[in-house]
């Protein structure tokens, strides 16, 4: 195992069920081992920033987020201008994950610096499209066909 | 014609002066020629007496040498031939009276003794002696006395010369009668078309001229007189002309003024206003009966200064003020003042202008002005400003309210596309989980009704879908542009064709002219219609989807008709709404949102949409764009 194969990702939902199912859907592709879950902004922040709960934890990254856009307390709009905003951190590519094509969501996201958005629930083949245009191979070549 | 009494007529008067001067001259000639004519006759008649006397001394000389007195009565009773011999006698030359004969019984008196040879006329009587000689010896004397009938004579000579001059003058009076004519023609031709020019003022008329002597200058002198007369008559025709023209002016001017000067002052008192007068430093002087009817100020109180006094005091002051500039720089102005009104007895507000009236010089030689009560209008002005100021209170209210419900409803739609979605999500995600990891542990009657369950919910997820789409054109602003509507159809065409795996639909595109819209928009009006042309004509043998335009005079028409199982035109009205089906859902899947979505964007472009069928006779959506599309 290479050190690409280390994959972090942090998916940012405060639905459960919508976790499990994206959760799921990642082990299916294998993906699943290094996803870390938060169910807010705050949450993400912490973790990102390794405060709060996640003080002193171990690991890098993330090296992806995946971000829910309506969440309680920091919504995913903040938590991508507040990452998007650091030159520390705004290397990491952030996929928002909506709901709808709601035009206002997708212009929003991507006018503060998300690297891409996806319609949920989560198709991972598109997933693995966005990762891959975003420089981000490993997601490509571990991916499992079928 | 009478003479002696000349006629008025230029005929008579010619025709006196002949017959005048022809009577003269007759009566002249014809004095002369009886003068002449008496002395000749005294003179034939004593020659014609003395040779009586000779023949008879010649035959009475015997019958004295013979003394036979009868013989000698003999010759001298041959007298009785001459009637106008009324005696004679014969003396013997001793002068005794031998013999006498007398024509009547009367006794002829001669002298008893015979006078000398000759003769001597006494009143009408001529009485001639003469010697009887025979052989130189002295025989007697013969004495004849005869009627000297010079009267008669006169009276048949004038008779005569009466009767020459009467035919003299009728003569002349023809002759001159006939040559006048030459004189009076043209004379009476002159007299003709003067009395024509008097009568018919024409002057243009002109007498004809038939001679060159006196009457052809005196018609060519007439001719240019009248042509004096006309060209003056014109001159003073033009000039009178002019004259009444400017009387009628002067009438029309004085009319105008005298209607200007009624009208001023039934202004003065009709208008609600007050007009006032003032010198030209500001005074009343003139009587002010409309300052007074408003301001219940006398005369006496108003006169010179005293009108200012009718202005509450700060007005006084103001109007000072102005009037000390105005009388400095003689400008109109206008204020706004109090005045006090009698009749409602408080002060009011009035707009107060005044004018000044310029001399030719310039200077000021009065001031005119007005006294506008404009209370009624500021207080109307005001209740309009406040209602104004609340309706656009109410509006921008109103507006916020919008735009709150506006925002409250993007806020619900984005709720519903969020909200809505994560349980069916789940729902969905869950009944796959269940399908992939327990299927085996499932009968077929669970799998079915599970399957429903998925199936639903894709189609509940497809319906939010189509919903917030509908909901969300509301908004979209459209974006013209200039579109090939031939290449939008086609490659519309070809994308749905290709994912409606099942149909093999045969497509015909006719002329499409270009049209002016909102690309995405349009391409979904395209979609929506393509795919259900191609969806209705599915389970036909051979499936045919036609596309077609038309050009009209303000907006083109295009169309999609299919072949396939078409609709009851009766629910035709209901095509369009949202949510709408006339087909079976397991036989047309769809979610009864894209003909609302068509009517719902064309509408926006201005055009029409609409469709006609007949139920398994297949479709055609027509819809209509404005060549100009309306700006938004």
């Amino acid at each position: 195992m290479n050190e690409y194969e280390h994959v972090e990702i942090l998916l940012v939902d405060d639905s459960a069920l919508d976790a499990e199912l994206a959760i799921r859907g990642l082990k299916e592709h294998k993906l699943a081992n290094d996803v870390v879950w938060v169910k807010d902004g705050e949450q993400a922040l912490d973790y990102v920033y390794r405060r709060g709960q996640f003080e002193g934890r171990s690991g890098v990254g993330p090296r992806l987020i995946l971000l829910d856009l309506k969440m309680p307390k920091v919504d995913g709009i903040e938590v991508t201008r507040i990452i998007k905003g650091d030159p520390k951190m705004r290397h990491i590519p952030i996929v928002i994950m909506t709901s709808s094509k709601e035009e206002r969501d997708i212009s929003e996201s991507y006018s503060l610096g998300a690297n891409s958005y996806i319609v949920k629930p989560v198709d991972f083949e598109a997933l693995a499209n966005v990762a891959s245009q975003a420089g981000y191979y490993w997601l490509a070549i571990n991916r499992v066909p079928g | 014609m009478i003479i002696g009494r000349p006629s008025n007529t230029i005929r008579g008067k010619l025709l006196f002066v002949v017959l005048v001067a022809t009577s003269l001259a007759l009566l002249i000639s014809g004095a002369a020629m009886a003068i002449y004519e008496l002395r000749d006759f005294r003179e034939t008649w004593v020659n014609d007496l003395t040779a009586q006397a000779d023949v008879i001394g010649l035959a009475a000389a015997p019958a004295l040498q013979f003394q036979d007195p009868d013989a000698a009565y003999e010759y001298l009773a041959l007298l009785k031939a001459k009637p106008n011999i009324t005696g004679a006698v014969i003396y013997e030359a001793n002068g005794a009276l031998f013999a006498s004969y007398s024509p009547s019984e009367q006794e002829v008196a001669f002298p008893s003794l015979p006078d000398v040879d000759g003769h001597q006329v006494r009143e009408d009587e001529l009485i001639l002696f003469k010697r009887i000689v025979a052989n130189d010896e002295i025989l007697g004397t013969v004495g004849l006395r005869a009627s000297y009938d010079l009267t008669g004579r006169l009276l048949d000579y004038l008779a005569i010369l009466g009767a020459i001059m009467a035919l003299s003058l009728i003569g002349a009076a023809l002759i001159s009668r006939r040559l006048q004519r030459t004189i009076t023609e043209p004379l009476a031709e002159v007299t003709s078309v003067a009395r024509q020019v008097m009568e018919q003022r024409d002057f243009s008329l002109r007498a004809a001229k038939s001679s060159n002597d006196e009457i052809g200058l005196l018609v060519d002198a007439f001719n240019d007189m009248l042509n004096e007369i006309g060209r003056r008559a014109e001159v003073l025709e033009t000039s009178n002309k002019a004259l009444e023209q400017q009387v009628r002016e002067r009438e029309r001017a004085e009319e105008a003024r005298a209607a200007g000067e009624r009208r001023n002052r039934t202004l003065v008192t009709a208008i609600t206003q007050v007009v006032w007068v003032a010198n030209r430093r500001g005074q009343f002087v003139e009587e002010q009966s409309g300052w007074s009817r408003y301001t219940g100020q006398t005369r006496d109180y108003y006169r010179e200064l005293g009108w200012r006094r009718a202005f509450d005091q700060a007005a006084q002051n103001e109007l000072e003020l102005a009037w000390a500039r105005a009388l400095n720089e003689p400008e109109a102005f206008e204020l706004e003042l109090k005045l006090w009104h009698e009749a409602s007895g408080a002060y009011r507000l009035v707009s107060v202008r005044a004018v000044p009236v310029l001399s030719q010089e310039d200077a000021v030689d009065e001031w005119i002005g007005a006294v506008t009560d404009i209370e009624d209008q500021r207080r109307n002005e005001e209740a309009l400003r406040t209602l104004n100021a609340e309706l656009e209170d109410r509006v921008s209210a109103r507006t916020a309210q919008l735009q709150a419900a506006n925002k409250e409803l993007e806020s619900f739609s984005y709720s519903v596309s969020h909200d809505l979605r994560a349980p069916l999500r789940a729902i969905n995600g869950f009944a796959n989980l269940l399908w992939e990891d327990h299927k085996d542990k499932l009968d077929d009657e669970a799998q079915r009704k599970l399957s429903i369950i998925r199936g639903q919910a894709d189609r509940m997820g497809m319906l939010i879908d189509d919903l917030l789409a509908f909901s969300r054109l509301g908004r979209k602003s459209i974006n013209p542009a200039h579109l090939d509507m031939a290449e939008l159809v086609a490659n519309t065409f070809e994308r749905l064709n290709g994912s409606h795996e099942s149909s093999n639909a045969e497509f015909r595109v006719g002329k499409l002219p270009g049209a002016t819209g909102d690309r995405s928009l349009l391409e979904q009006v395209w979609s929506n219609l393509l795919s259900n042309a191609i969806k209705f004509s599915s389970r036909e043998d051979h499936p045919l989807v036609e596309v077609g335009g038309i050009v009209e005079e303000s907006e083109n028409v295009y169309y999609v008709r299919d072949n396939g199982v078409g609709f009851d035109p009766r629910y035709q009205e209901k095509l369009f709404g949202v949510f709408q089906r006339l087909h079976d859902e397991s036989e047309y899947p769809g979610t009864g949102v894209g003909l609302a979505l068509v009517h719902r964007i064309i509408t926006r472009h201005g055009g029409r949409v609409w469709a006609d069928s007949r139920p398994g006779d297949g479709a055609t959506f027509h819809f209509s764009l404005p060549k100009d599309v309306p700006n938004e």
